[in-house]
């Protein structure tokens, strides 16, 4: 089965950067990225004062994981998931919201942001990325997905791993 | 399952090492990071004990390049085996496409290897998944043991129908470990295929 990660191209996914680079803008923070709950990154902005931000794979990787262990930490206590997952550091932190039941919006700031605006900003773009999936329901464009996907990508496989042997 | 990112034009799969603890799961990562090539691979994260057993997951991001248009990628995780992070095996399943069973040949874990394959099918049960509908391969790691079972008693335990793709290795000197990852990886494609 192969699904979209979030309904989310074209003209909407212009939009939803636009919002992202608001949400830089507002909140001084260094990054902002939509992912979705299995760790792959769906759209991401960084600031351009922002250093070169660490593998974004890992990052996001890390943060979905560490949402799912938060949700199954609250749902000990009987609740959803918590409402909201900041962490902190001297130096860095991050704040994140869900997007529905499919993604995560994810602001990483440092020291020169306060936290208070980190999250009203953030909570303001999500807001608006939620307006935004909601106003564009329409069918997902199609994919060539089928025998000849796999058979590309079959053949990469074999350039990637040889014949698969151990030398 | 295998998701479509339409905005950055990309597709991808995940793959989960599972096993005992002590199987080698993590060892088959590092050697996969070691030996394909840079631009093909991006960081392997390690979630550790100070004792250097897996407490969360292992991740590592492979890049198969451009397919029709589409970056296409497979994340490799691996699960921590010890019996009382149940919790953290069953969230790392979550939108699982393809399994590799990272089984311990030693004498004295088979029955630890059989718990694990039980482990897992309950586990994926709660995401609405079975290992008949799941491209699923076996590794026997640890085929170097003075003591190693026979790989025909280890198979009857764990596959006894013999529906699953069978590869003897040593890991920890690079030996079977790119074969099931391949296996597993075409499965997943095959699969697609047949869905598409």
């Amino acid at each position: 089965m192969l699904e979209p990660s979030l309904d989310l191209y074209g003209e909407a996914a212009e939009r939803v950067e636009g919002l992202l680079v608001d949400l830089l803008t507002q909140s001084r923070a260094r990054y902002a990225l939509l992912i979705d709950r299995q760790g792959f990154v769906i759209l991401h902005r960084r600031a351009a004062w922002a250093p070169k931000p660490p593998s974004l794979d890992s990052l996001a990787t890390l943060i979905a994981s560490n949402h799912s262990a938060n949700e199954a930490i609250a749902q000990l206590f009987g609740e959803a998931s918590f409402r909201e997952t900041v962490q902190q550091s001297d130096g860095v932190g991050t704040y994140v919201e869900s997007v529905g039941d499919k993604a995560l919006l994810v602001t990483v700031f440092d020291a020169s942001a306060p936290l208070g605006k980190v999250k009203l900003f953030t909570k303001r773009a999500l807001e608006r990325i939620q307006a935004v999936l909601e106003e564009t329901r329409e069918a997902a464009p199609v994919a060539d997905i089928g025998g000849s996907f796999s058979v590309h990508a079959g053949a990469l496989l074999d350039e990637l791993f040889g014949d698969g042997k151990t030398p | 399952m295998s998701t479509i990112n339409f905005a950055a034009r990309e597709i991808n799969f995940k793959l989960v090492y599972y096993g005992p603890g002590l199987s080698g799961k993590t060892t088959n990562l590092k050697q996969i990071h070691a030996h394909v090539p840079v631009e093909s691979k991006g960081e392997m994260v390690s979630l550790q004990t100070e004792d250097e057993r897996t407490l969360f997951f292992d991740f590592l991001p492979l890049d198969l390049g451009k397919v029709n248009g589409f970056k296409t990628r497979f994340h490799l995780y691996t699960v921590p085996g010890q019996v009382f992070y149940n919790a953290s095996r069953r969230l790392i399943l979550r939108g699982v496409d393809g399994v590799v069973f990272v089984a311990d040949s030693a004498p004295n874990r088979l029955r630890a290897n059989a718990e694990s394959l039980r482990n897992l099918r309950e586990n994926l049960a709660e995401h609405g998944l079975s290992l008949g509908d799941l491209p699923y391969v076996i590794q026997l790691n640890k085929r170097d043991l003075a003591d190693a079972l026979p790989v025909d008693m280890i198979r009857a335990v764990l596959d006894p129908d013999g529906v699953a793709p069978l590869f003897e290795a040593v890991a920890q000197r690079h030996v079977g470990v790119i074969e099931p990852l391949k296996a597993v990886s075409k499965l997943v494609l095959e699969k697609l295929a047949q869905r598409a």
